[in-house]
């Protein structure tokens, strides 16, 4: 792999270049993870699209980048980052039968894809270190990380342990405090989007 | 499912539900990827179909569809031959 280029699709205009495709096509390149699909060609130069799971798994910094581009001096509202329960890759390091499974390369990219996460996930909360109460980060903690993408059978499990994770307390006031953000945005701004930084490149980055 | 298609969360839990089931009880024996990516494309399809009544609707939006912005990102690898 020589390359790795994030690709945005968009559901409206932009300056930036965009791919032309439908709603179906967007939906299976970016479910193209290696392992379960095989990858798919679309757009007018036939780019295949392949890994959908690998890299940009917390795309917070991709739109506050768009944001900022789109609407650059209005104020901010809040910003809303869901999780997939992913944080921790533990599990996956004991030896077992799905470490014979899965080959070692794998492991090693979902082991760095949850260190992607938080680390994105750090540096977002420095970005809006001077704005309590905007940024919002939920991820359930606990119970999901041994559960697979392609384990349908284990979606009430998914179910359950989201449930524990809502009825925390500390989860319990974030959720209060973030449906007021959410309710007040109009009038609560006190920073415009630019102010807040950009990424120069996956690898240099403004604080 | 929330942004282009605007269900509402409870009808995207029930899709994805759905989706799961079909296309991860169905393995693959041979071939790239471990599940079928036909399978996968003929749901979605059917999805998108349901909500927009053309299961080849665009992804773009024009501008009086509403203020609602939607972008899904990908990583593209490009091999090195």
């Amino acid at each position: 792999m020589s390359a790795n280029i994030p690709t945005l699709f968009r559901t409206y205009q932009s300056r930036e270049t965009h791919i032309e495709c439908t709603i179906w096509e967007a939906a299976r390149a970016t479910s193209a993870a290696p392992t379960f699909f095989k990858r798919i060609e679309i757009g007018r130069g036939k780019q295949p699209f392949i890994d959908g799971g690998l890299g940009h798994n917390n795309p917070s910094l991709l739109v506050l980048d768009e944001a900022k581009r789109l609407f650059t001096t209005r104020q901010i509202g809040c910003l809303v980052s869901i999780g997939t329960g992913q944080g921790e890759i533990i599990s996956i390091q004991k030896p077992g039968l799905f470490q014979q499974v899965i080959p070692t390369n794998v492991i090693g990219a979902l082991r760095s894809m949850a260190t992607d996460c938080e680390k994105t996930h750090e540096e977002v909360l420095g970005r809006f270190e001077s704005l309590p109460n905007t940024y919002f980060r939920l991820n359930v903690e606990h119970g999901l990380q041994d559960i697979r993408l392609s384990e349908w059978e284990k979606l009430t499990d998914v179910e359950a342990h989201t449930a524990q994770y809502m009825r925390k307390r500390e989860v319990e006031e974030k959720l209060s405090l973030l449906a007021a953000a959410i309710r007040d945005s109009d009038t609560r701004g006190r920073l415009a989007i630019a102010q807040l930084g950009m990424t120069k490149s996956s690898h240099e980055i403004i604080l | 499912m929330l942004g282009r298609l605007r269900m509402d969360v409870d009808k995207a839990i029930e899709h994805y539900d759905d989706l799961t089931e079909k296309v991860f009880s169905d393995k693959k024996l041979w071939g790239d990827g471990n599940f079928k990516a036909t399978k996968l494309k003929e749901i979605i399809k059917s999805a998108v179909k349901d909500v927009t009544g053309d299961s080849e609707s665009s992804l773009m939006e024009s501008e009086e569809a509403g203020f609602t912005r939607t972008l899904v990102c990908h990583r593209y690898y490009a091999f090195a031959s």
